[in-house]
């Protein structure tokens, strides 16, 4: 299997601004954060990469796009229907093949060689599955984030055969469902942003988006479905996701980059001068 | 270690024959050595077993020998003292060490009688202990739960509400109000207790029950059934946590993370457990000092909080359908459904669900220091269903420690198994009600836990035989044959449970079995207990032609029954009859929003009144919209329309109710010669501080030493011939009369129920259940066949008991009552004081306490504060009348029951009507072995003693002082009068307060004669100048304040008492002390100890030296 295309959504009117925030990257280059998504995205060898938007915002997105902005294609969301009807928007484009999916209001930041996007997509093409990228989170955070849960495969370090797929699961649920073998107590695996699916996943999208439940809207109930019928499995990426969306997700995912980049020492510098200035709230 | 040890074999064997092999079979032929080598045995296997069961079984057979069957032994040693250092350890729960520290004395001075009953003791506590331990320690590690005990601060709270309980909607814009209906649970089979987390956990494939999901109505009361519990739940504006029992007429607000752990501060513990439970405050939060506010905006948002309400719709407290059990498993549901913890805010809940939700009940129950069975909460699941214990597999938390799962499994009989015909039929053919008993079933849970791994043969064959019942009930419901359901259902009753527990039972229960059977033949078709003991809820099953006039019949008898025993009996309530349905949808959630949030009408005429009485400008939000919706609940247009005028009712204080009260309060003082100037007297000297608890020690300057056995009279040893011969002719000549103390209610018999304990059946001899005044009468009557004379026996009363016992004598004793039973009436009464602060910290802090397990004792600290500062607010030494009247008043020891003898003519009389009357013999209504026995009589003859007493060997519970040599002096000696809690165990002897009474020498030392106890004058004035020789001790005493449906307070309350044993502390007065057996002297104090005297072969003694006369 060969991941060739990439589907990057934001069509979430409520965040259209998120990706066209400023940002210092790893090697001190100021960038949208559509930018270091999309910078992600090629860095997997993808050529083909189309975006899913809400109307009338394909404009600003080309701004943003910086460099990349001649090597992209723009699908609208007409009404905003959820995510997952989103996604299956992205079937004209992507046809019958495999293909990378990324949130466009995540950003991530490798600890490897490898980014992230990277990882998850070396993983499927090696197992010919489809893979979804996850990250261990506290039980107090993953009423923000789809979780998994499932068993590691053999021989095989950081890669889960999902079983079991829950939208933003109670602690109550996903200690009794979402258990992974190996995790330390309290943390579960939660979706990361990147997703390599197999065209599969519109057939099942085709029924769950047809639903009237919030349910029909979220991916995980595609995914939790696709986790019964054929192979999906999970890998817990090396490297750290950031949602720019949440309280402080900018702030955080810009120190991120910087002390993962070559500004790091003036970054820790200005943090621990401002600290010592201001010892006490 | 001796792999062949038939003890060990019988723990660790895989065959069930081998298994099941019971102790007593096992101890059967074994000698003093043989039982001390075997014990040895165990003691060294349990201390390396990893078996959590087998280990508790090795110490409830360590136990057994200890307890039973060494004691039985002829040749065991009886004499030795009490380890102080042991006690103290048992008291402080170090149950290991208090075992190791006696096996070392045993090693030292040998096995005796008081050593083996400390370890029995040890054992027993240690047993259950490591099986509490391990039920708790599942309840943690249940997946589900785990998470709640990791949290620590409310920045990491991962729960969050709903949106949806955020939106205001309709015409007064106020939030949703979420619903939880849960319906009780009966139990159809009675599990013969196979419900205990510890039997279910040990012994999986025993623990089944047939549970049956019902909605309920009390008959003639309320309009429809419905189920009966409900919780709700909704967001104020404040960020406070609201809490109200609409049941309980009582509301609290909380605003620390702190405060929802303090379960004992109001009667709201249970919604705090539910709270805790359901993880909106996680149990670890507790301790942590966090402002609710801060967790409250994590979970809702800044400034919000949450009120929760419960409401059982007057469902009366005992009624053995698991109230409160399925009430904490609606408000955990209710807190789960708002905060996502469940797939759907609303309909019923999924299997999933419900096993969450039951095993955070248990959880509740845990924390909320109370307990039930693993099959409580069935009225969370729908319908019938047959519950199952369930065998741990490996991955569950349970594997290795236990054979079995906390939590059962859940089997629904559904509509295709037992048919909608069936289910008619048995709900046509159910009389269920409340007899209006509510009764401890802690006890009864303990033996029968004890028995079951002790494998009593009784037990264990009747244990099996209630499993048959089940299979055999479940074919009955499938068929619908609901007559042969109710024969298998009596036989149940009947067989197994009398045969388990024989408790289970009572007069009562039995005497209203035969009014219905008398009423209606054959159309009756039998019995259903529904748990627990009987008494309270029970089932009565009637050809469905006969129900209607069933019901009308049973609500009529019941109350007859209840007026006929409640001296006798703990009623906490008038019976009920209930309407009931069979619940088909289990705990179901419900969004009341707009128009339709309202809570139950009850909730409003808790909480208007107080809106209505505050400024209007200072009316929250919250109080406007809820006057705003009771307002549209009112309007005539409504269907289920609000009573304005009840409303209006409760705004009117009750002053009516209060002044009859004090009235009643204020005769009976009068009536039963209360001494007003005295009782003023001691109240300024206990607030001046020169009576109280810690002034009844005497002087520490005391030397306190032990009496040598040759100091006494030995009866435990072979009968001496000659003062048998005398004491016989004596008896012969008529010479002795019998005095049973019966004034006293016995408070710890009875927990403050306030009933008359010598009128409590509690035991069945020939057939028939027997009091404690019916078996004296036959013993007095065994005597007199013996020695063919007329030998008077004279209950001394109180105003509490007089009547009572006067109406019993005349019911069931009238021959006697006519020829030779008397009443002495008491003429002394005090009124009870609140207690000073001051003395409940000397009997809570300096008075060592038995520690209860970390639950238990910080409900405990809670519930202790709460009274300190009751004490504080109704003033300290006040009069004590918040109470029905006769819980107001006192005894005043039994120091004055032999004088009141003399002081009311009762004495006169008898020896008027046999004056070669020489001699009595007085003892306390409990020590049922106290009887006249001949040697003992002839012993105090020739001794020439005024008084003798009778003291046996100590052991572990016999505490409260003793014999004492003091200063040099053989005396007796309370225990509150030791000047060190150590001192304690320096006694050998207990008091066993039998006393043989020369009369002539007693009226002597009175200054009185035969002839001048006439003179009334005279009496009184020679009392009283022996009683001012005499001690007052100051006591705390448990008082039982009823209020609501069967719901019942403690209260510890001050009285004052003189003590019979302390005459012996006179100089002057001649007194003699003998050692009698056990059997003789034993008092049986607490209803815990009953199953012990059974087997022990005490009640069997006590048959011997009986005569029944019917």
């Amino acid at each position: 299997m060969k991941v060739t295309k990439a589907l990057i959504t934001l069509a979430d009117p409520n965040q259209r601004s998120l990706p066209l925030q400023t940002l210092i990257d790893q090697n001190g280059r100021k960038r949208s954060a559509l930018e270091v998504v999309l910078e992600e995205t090629f860095s997997t060898g993808i050529e083909e990469v189309c975006l899913i938007i809400c109307p009338n915002s394909q404009e600003s997105y080309l701004n943003a796009a910086g460099e990349f902005a001649n090597r992209i294609q723009f699908i609208e969301q007409a009404e905003p229907s959820g995510y997952a009807q989103a996604i299956k928007l992205g079937k004209g484009f992507t046809g019958d093949h495999a293909f990378l999916h990324l949130v466009g209001d995540h950003l991530c930041v490798s600890d490897s060689g490898l980014s992230c996007a990277k990882q998850v997509v070396e993983t499927a093409e090696r197992a010919n599955a489809s893979v979804s990228g996850v990250q261990a989170t506290r039980e107090s955070q993953i009423s923000s984030f789809g979780a998994v849960g499932g068993r590691l495969v053999d021989r095989q370090e950081s890669v889960y055969q999902i079983e079991r797929v829950i939208e933003k699961p109670s602690p109550t649920q996903a200690e009794l469902e979402l258990t992974v073998p190996g995790l330390r107590a309290g943390f579960y695996l939660c979706f990361f942003g990147i997703h390599v699916l197999k065209p599969s996943i519109y057939d099942i999208l085709e029924k769950t988006t047809a639903l009237p439940t919030p349910e029909g809207r979220s991916l995980s109930t595609a995914l939790n479905l696709l986790s019964q019928r054929e192979k999906l499995l999970a890998l817990e990426v090396s490297g750290s996701r950031y949602d720019i969306g949440s309280d402080y997700g900018l702030l955080f995912s810009q120190l991120a980059l910087s002390f993962s980049g070559k500004d790091r020492d003036r970054v820790v510098t200005g943090i621990l001068e401002l600290l010592a200035s201001k010892p006490h709230a | 270690m001796n792999a062949s040890s038939p003890f060990l074999a019988t723990i660790t064997s895989e065959d069930a024959a081998l298994r099941n092999r019971s102790l007593d079979s096992l101890c059967e032929a074994l000698s003093i050595e043989n039982l001390l080598s075997e014990a040895a045995q165990l003691e060294a296997y349990r201390q390396q077993e990893p078996s959590l069961y087998n280990r508790v079984r090795a110490l409830f057979f360590l136990h057994g020998i200890h307890r039973f069957q060494l004691p039985a032994r002829n040749g065991y040693p009886d004499q030795a003292r009490l380890s102080h250092q042991a006690h103290e350890l048992i008291l402080n729960r170090r149950f290991e060490e208090a075992i190791q520290a006696l096996l070392s004395e045993m090693k030292t001075s040998g096995a005796s009688d008081t050593l083996s009953s400390s370890l029995a003791h040890a054992y027993h506590s240690l047993a259950f202990q490591t099986l509490a331990d391990q039920v708790r320690q599942t309840v943690r590690s249940t997946a589900g739960n785990t998470w709640i005990f990791r949290m620590g601060h409310h920045l990491d709270h991962p729960l969050k509400l709903r949106k949806s309980l955020l939106e205001k909607s309709g015409s007064n814009k106020v939030y949703p109000i979420l619903k939880e209906q849960t319906a009780v649970r009966m139990d159809l089979t009675h599990c013969a207790w196979s419900d205990i987390f510890f039997l279910g956990m040990d012994y999986p494939e025993g623990a089944r029950v047939l549970n049956v999901s019902v909605d309920l109505g009390v008959h003639g009361r309320d309009n429809e059934i419905r189920p009966p519990i409900e919780a709700y739940l909704r967001v104020i504006e404040e960020p406070i946590l609201r809490l109200c029992s609409v049941d309980l007429g009582t509301t609290t607000e909380l605003t620390m993370v702190d405060e929802v752990f303090d379960f004992a501060r109001d009667y709201l513990g249970l919604l705090k457990a539910a709270v805790i439970a359901s993880g909106l405050v996680p149990p670890g939060l507790e301790g942590s000092r966090q402002k609710l506010s801060s967790v409250f905006e994590s979970i809702i948002g800044e400034g919000k909080g949450l009120e929760i309400v419960s409401n059982v719709n007057r469902i009366p407290k005992g009624s053995r359908l698991a109230v409160s059990t399925n009430l904490l498993g609606a408000l955990i549901s209710v807190c789960m459904r708002a905060t996502g913890q469940t797939a759907s805010i609303d309909g019923p809940l999924n299997e999933t669900e419900r096993r969450i939700v039951a095993a955070r009940a248990i959880l509740g129950e845990w924390l909320g220091g109370s307990g039930g069975g693993w099959q409580d909460s069935g009225g969370v699941w729908p319908g019938i269903k047959l519950i199952e214990g369930e065998k741990a597999n490996v991955g569950d938390s349970e594997y290795a420690s236990s054979r079995g799962r906390l939590l059962p499994r859940h089997t629904l009989l559904g509509k295709e198994i037992v048919n909608e015909d069936a289910r008619k039929k048995l709900q046509d053919s159910l009389v269920l009600v409340h007899g209006g008993m509510a009764q401890n079933v802690g006890p009864i849970l303990e033996m029968v836990t004890e028995k079951y791994l002790t494998r009593g043969s009784k037990e264990w064959k009747a244990r099996n035989q209630a499993l048959d019942t089940i299979d055999a009930i479940v074919e009955n419901l499938k068929n619908g044959e609901i007559k042969e359901l109710g024969k298998r259902l009596t036989e149940n009753f009947f067989g197994p449970l009398h045969d388990i527990i024989p408790w289970v039972s009572n007069i009562y229960t039995e005497t209203l079995i035969a009014d219905v059977k008398t009423e209606f033949g054959k159309d009756f078709w039998g019995f259903w207990m529904l748990g627990g003991m009987s008494g309270g809820g029970m089932g009565f099953i009637f050809d469905p032609s006969f129900k209607t006039k069933g019901q009308a019949f049973l609500s009529e008898k019941m109350l007859e029954r209840k007026h006929q025993y409640e001296n006798a009996l703990p009623f906490a309530m008038d019976p009920v009859v209930y309407d009931f349905r069979i619940n088909e949808s289990g705990s179901t959630g419900t969004i009341l929003a707009g128009d339709s949030a309202i809570f139950p009408e009850a909730f409003y005429q808790l909480t208007i009144p107080s809106a209505l009485r505050s400024n209007p400008q200072d009316m929250t939000d919250a109080q406007r919209g809820d006057l705003r919706q009771y307002a549209n609940a009112i309007q005539p247009n409504q269907p289920k329309r609000y009573s304005a005028a009840d409303l209006i009712g409760r705004l009117l204080p009750e002053i009516q109710q209060e002044t009859d009260d004090n009235n009643n309060l204020e005769a009976l003082l009068h009536e039963n010669g209360f001494d007003r100037e005295q009782h003023e007297q001691i109240r300024s000297e206990l607030l001046a501080g020169r009576i109280g608890l810690a002034m009844n020690r005497v002087a520490s300057s005391a030397t306190i030493s032990d009496v040598g056995r040759n100091e006494l009279y030995d009866a435990t040893r072979d009968k001496n011939a000659d003062f048998e011969q005398i004491g016989q002719n004596a008896i012969r000549q008529g010479e002795v009369a019998v005095v049973t103390f019966a004034a006293g209610v016995g408070s710890r018999w009875t927990q403050g129920a306030g009933v008359v304990k010598s009128l409590h059946p509690f035991f069945s001899y020939q057939g028939r259940h027997r009091n404690f005044i019916d078996i004296h009468l036959a013993k007095t009557h065994c005597a007199e066949r013996s020695f063919e004379s007329r030998i008077p026996h004279v209950f001394t009363t109180s105003y509490l008991t007089h009547q009572p016992i006067l109406e019993h004598l005349e019911r069931s004793h009238s021959d006697r009552l006519r020829d030779s039973a008397y009443l002495s009436s008491g003429k002394s009464i005090g009124l009870r004081l609140i207690p000073t602060e001051r003395d409940l910290r000397f009997a809570w802090e300096e008075i060592a306490q038995q520690k209860l397990d970390e639950q238990k004792q910080k409900m405990q600290e809670s519930v202790r504060a709460a009274l300190v500062d009751w004490a504080k607010n109704f003033g300290e030494a006040a009069d004590y009348t918040d109470n029905l009247p006769s819980q107001c008043l006192h005894p005043v020891g039994h120091w004055y029951e032999i004088p009141n003898l003399i002081k009311n003519g009762t004495l006169a009389r008898i020896l008027e009507q046999q004056p070669q009357i020489k001699y009595l013999l007085a003892h306390n209504i409990d020590t049922l072995g106290a009887s006249i026995d001949a040697e003992l009589l002839g012993w105090h003859i020739q001794s020439n003693a005024t008084l003798s007493f009778e003291v046996m060997s100590k052991r572990l519970e016999d505490r409260g002082g003793g014999l004492a040599k003091i200063d040099g002096r053989i005396r007796l000696i309370e225990g509150l009068a030791l000047p060190h809690e150590s001192d304690e165990f320096k006694l050998t002897y207990y008091n066993t307060n039998t006393s043989w009474i020369n009369v002539d020498k007693l009226l002597q030392f009175f200054g009185l004669d035969r002839e001048s106890i006439k003179n009334v004058k005279a009496v009184e004035a020679a009392v009283r100048k022996i009683a001012l020789r005499l001690p007052t001790y100051l006591t705390l005493k448990d008082v039982k304040k009823r209020w609501g449906e069967g719901q019942e307070d403690i209260y510890p309350v001050s009285q004052f008492e003189k003590l019979w044993g302390d005459m012996t502390t006179l100089p002057d007065f001649e007194s003699n002390f003998s050692i009698v057996p056990r059997q003789r002297g034993q008092q049986l104090k607490d209803q815990a100890q009953l199953d012990s005297w059974v087997q022990d072969g005490s009640a069997d003694y006590i048959n011997t030296l009986c005569t029944w006369t019917d």
